[in-house]
């Protein structure tokens, strides 16, 4: 019983850095963000005295739902594109052989060696109007003359799914790496279809690769600023391009914390559930490793 | 080990070399200032010159209200300028430590507001117009309609700044850029909702590089800026809409708590200096209001009516005025036209 109570000491003493680091650089902005968003705004761009539930009244802003929407929809295809891209990639990776694995790994992470912005403002010299791949497209005959690839939805969405992939192969991998591929053969061998298999036997197995890919693509699309600036058009915005305007051009600073509060909540809850269903899991597994 | 030797060069790396202790930050529009002044001034005064940048005034406003501190000298246009002063953050200037104050060009005080240099010097005078590419683009008569012509759609840009595009739309249809009626904003609104549909999108700094590089034909655009562009590929041209448009001053301030005050004093006096006032014009292309540095300039921007305004297109234009809490109307119809379909 002793021995338990000074091995919980060590886990707190151990876990004290990153949770005072946490509360200090997370916890007391964030909550800072939420209580601001309940002051009054002062046309100067101050933040007023007293308290007011006036700028949560004004999120109900008719212009705001299609630039939730949009958010939502963006990151969410995201998400499901890049999962659908990183699961094969993990899979051939986590099969190749023993020596062009690393070489595998390192095409993955070689990109982030450049800057995140000129790999996009590289994206659009390759959309540009009269550029390279305007020329192709139109030699093939799948564009118009006066079709622009830049600079509308899709165009973001290309951007977000480049900028969000290697963050999800790289957990996928770890997942795969770990997985017993002989159990994919050992079901065949039962009778299922390599699909089957695939589908029953092998997603399961990364499952947590999947949720971890999931929530590192989600989360970041969900408050992009940069991309939906750089990339979408005059209706490409999305609500980190709403908060920058609160903050930069309307000098409303209370606004731009209650649509980052919004933001916060929309990142939280998800994460929660996440967390809550693998909890739920645990259990389960912890008697499958006992029978 | 070697590697852990390495990695404690590496840590040790930022804090040699660069010892000299005074540095003067300065917050100014990107490519707005030409390099070789600071080189010179950096020599003359024995110091170092540290630029930052911001893309609209009021993001320098934000910025500082939010208590970013550390900058010696700003670069507010007018009306921010006097927004900066009313609320306390800026320093009084003091004249005797700039004596080339005698050079400014008193013609163009009235686009400032700050006309007894209390708190600002004037730095640069420009006006918002179009940029376009000559051969590809028809422009019989300069005017803001250009916007609504599909035939250009996709390959245009208008600022990303609520009062020009506004301000645009409101001299289209014969109105004060200033007004804050709100039925000429809102048919204001229409005009620009309009025009939105064939933007590709609001931009107010790589419009430039697009007009440079052919992505976009026609954009919405400051005078210095599209002028730069005009070095790179020679097709661009530059117009002044018929309807009028906004002319402004972006001045130069010393904001409270500076830490360089008078380094900062030392480097007002310096820009106004005639031959480096020349220097910074024939440069930016916008126009340094110094009487004395007018001699100085090259011949071809001497010549150039978009950096010598004609009186005509001043007479028609107008100089965009902060309107404190009316600035709300025209954020909801920002809103809405960002909103629009």
């Amino acid at each position: 019983m002793a021995d338990r109570t000074s091995e919980r000491k060590q886990e707190w003493l151990i876990s004290a850095p990153s949770m005072v680091w946490l509360t200090v650089l997370f916890l007391a902005p964030t909550l800072l963000v939420f209580a601001i968003s309940f002051r009054p705004s002062t046309p100067f761009g101050g933040v007023g005295e007293g308290w007011t539930l006036q700028t949560i009244r004004e999120l109900a802003n008719p212009n705001y739902p299609a630039i939730i929407w949009r958010t939502v929809w963006l990151s969410l295809a995201t998400t499901v594109i890049c999962l659908g891209l990183a699961v094969p990639c993990a899979y051939f990776m986590a099969r190749a052989r023993a020596r062009w694995k690393p070489v595998l790994l390192m095409l993955v992470i070689i990109p982030f060696w450049t800057n995140f912005l000129i790999r996009i403002f590289a994206w659009k010299v390759l959309l540009h109007p009269e550029g390279l791949v305007k020329k192709l497209l139109l030699a093939v005959g799948l564009v118009e003359p006066r079709d622009i690839l830049m600079y509308n939805e899709n165009a973001v969405l290309l951007v977000l799914v480049y900028s969000y992939l290697s963050f999800a192969i790289l957990p996928i991998y770890a997942a795969a790496e770990k997985f017993d591929f002989s159990l994919l053969e050992a079901a065949m061998d039962l009778g299922a279809t390599r699909l089957r298999a695939f589908l029953q036997v092998f997603l399961p197995g990364i499952s947590r690769g999947l949720i971890t890919a999931a929530l590192v693509v989600f989360i970041p699309a969900l408050g992009s600023y940069v991309i939906p600036d750089l990339m979408g058009g005059p209706s490409g915005e999305m609500i980190g391009n709403k908060i920058a305007q609160r903050v930069f051009v309307d000098r409303n600073l209370p606004h731009a914390s209650a649509l980052a509060a919004v933001l916060t909540l929309a990142v939280v809850v998800p994460m929660v559930a996440v967390i809550f269903l693998q909890r739920q899991k645990k259990p389960a597994r912890a008697k499958e490793a006992g029978g | 080990m070697i590697r852990k030797w390495f990695i404690a060069l590496c840590c040790l790396l930022p804090l040699t070399g660069f010892a000299q202790d005074k540095v003067l930050h300065i917050y100014n529009w990107s490519e707005y200032l030409n390099p070789d002044l600071i080189t010179a001034f950096e020599e003359q005064y024995d110091c170092r010159v540290k630029q930052d940048y911001f893309d609209s005034n009021e993001a320098l406003y934000a910025k500082l209200k939010a208590g970013a501190g550390g900058y010696d000298l700003i670069f507010p246009s007018s009306y921010m300028v006097s927004i900066m002063a009313e609320q306390g953050m800026l320093q009084e200037l003091n004249h005797d430590l700039i004596p080339n104050l005698k050079h400014i060009d008193r013609s163009f005080l009235k686009l400032t507001e700050d006309r007894d240099m209390k708190y600002s010097v004037q730095y640069m005078v420009g006006s918002t117009g179009i940029g376009y590419i000559d051969g590809r683009v028809e422009m019989d008569e300069p005017s803001w309609a250009i916007f609504a012509n599909e035939e250009y759609a996709g390959r245009m840009t208008l600022l990303n700044d609520m009062r020009e595009v506004i301000g645009a739309a409101l001299k289209y249809l014969g109105y004060s850029l200033n007004t804050t009626d709100e039925a000429q904003l809102d048919e204001a609104a229409e005009v620009a909702i309009a025009w939105k549909k064939n933007i590709a999108k609001y931009e107010s700094e790589q419009y430039k590089n697009g007009l440079v590089s052919l992505e976009f034909l026609v954009s919405q655009g400051y005078s210095g800026d599209v002028m730069q562009g005009m070095e790179e590929n020679e097709d661009i041209a530059y117009v002044i809409p018929k309807e009028g448009t906004s002319l402004y001053s972006d001045d130069m301030a010393i904001p409270v708590g500076a830490e360089n005050a008078e380094l900062a004093h030392a480097f007002i006096n310096f820009l106004h200096e005639p031959e480096n006032a020349a220097s910074n014009t024939d440069f930016v292309w916008y126009l340094c209001p110094n009487t004395a540095s007018y001699e100085f300039l090259s011949e071809e921007v001497k010549e150039d009516p978009a950096v010598f305004l004609d009186p005509e297109v001043v007479a028609k234009s107008e100089v965009i005025r902060d309107l404190g809490e009316e600035n709300a109307k025209y954020v909801k119809v920002w809103d809405r036209i960002k909103a629009a379909q």
